[in-house]
């Protein structure tokens, strides 16, 4: 899986989402992070290794706290991704206002078909 | 979703883009090969399709060919379709992710006014989520890692 396919696909899931908003205020232990969620200990953490495998956050060495940090580069992937796309439809909405005019010009204004 | 919409581009393509034509006309234009091929892609590409099923379900695959002989493909399925006001399908480049697609078309003045938006997540579920600790959108947390990332 490419790192893009790999970053949406952790970023698919609301909990992961959730947690890495959290992380955008600063670098939080896993204890911290679980507090809010009704789901245990052991969920978070396997939340978290999708999340550091994705490279979407990295953990401190400290074996008994190992804290969380948010790594923002895979989401900063998403949004440029997304924005590739914009030249594409811009050259097609030009195009297609051309291709309205001259259907009118063709008296063929009325949507039929 | 309340208070997100300018936080929104950052990850959501959007546009919006009026056109001299009634919003018949430009609902037919995305509606049928025979209209579609006219303007699908960018300047000076052509485009051909296999298939454009229009109907919600319905699926669709098109090529599109650039100037220097470079080919590429895309394909996706309807997810809605409200004459003539709405159209929702998704789409994806070959070997790409999906992404979701929704154009809105809507009378302004004597002509029409089109709303485009493209996400990634063509799954609703993925995309917004209540039951998490924070219900956090996507778009919310993509903004706000970008600003702090412009600060640093």
């Amino acid at each position: 899986m490419d790192r893009l396919s790999q970053t949406l696909s952790a970023l698919a899931d609301p909990t992961r989402r959730a947690i890495l908003s959290r992380l955008s205020r600063g670098e939080t232990t896993v204890k911290d992070l679980a507090a809010p969620f009704r789901i245990s200990l052991p969920a978070i953490s396997r939340h978290l290794k999708v999340l550091e495998h994705a490279g979407l956050i990295t953990r401190g060495q400290d074996a008994q706290w190992r804290p969380c940090r948010l790594e923002a580069a895979p989401l900063k992937g998403v949004a440029d991704w997304v924005e590739r796309y914009r030249a594409f439809w811009e050259g097609g909405f030009d195009r297609l206002d051309d291709y309205l005019t001259e259907l009118q010009s063709k008296g063929d204004s009325d949507g039929r078909h | 979703m309340a208070g997100t919409d300018a936080a929104r581009a950052y990850y959501a393509l959007e546009m919006t883009r009026s056109f001299d034509a009634p919003p018949a006309l430009v609902f037919k234009a995305w509606s049928s090969k025979e209209h579609l091929l006219r303007w699908w892609g960018p300047k000076d590409f052509t485009a051909t399709s296999e298939r454009l099923e229009f109907r919600e379900g319905g699926s669709y695959r098109h090529t599109i060919h650039g100037p220097d002989g470079t080919s590429y493909g895309m394909s996706g399925v309807y997810r809605e379709i409200v004459e003539p006001e709405r159209i929702v399908f998704t789409f994806a480049w070959d070997d790409e992710p999906e992404t979701l697609v929704t154009v809105t078309i809507r009378p302004e003045g004597n002509g029409t006014r089109l709303t485009f938006r493209q996400e990634p997540f063509a799954d609703a579920a993925s995309r917004d989520s209540h039951e998490s600790g924070w219900g956090e959108c996507l778009d919310r947390l993509v903004a706000e890692i970008v600003r702090q990332g412009e600060q640093a």
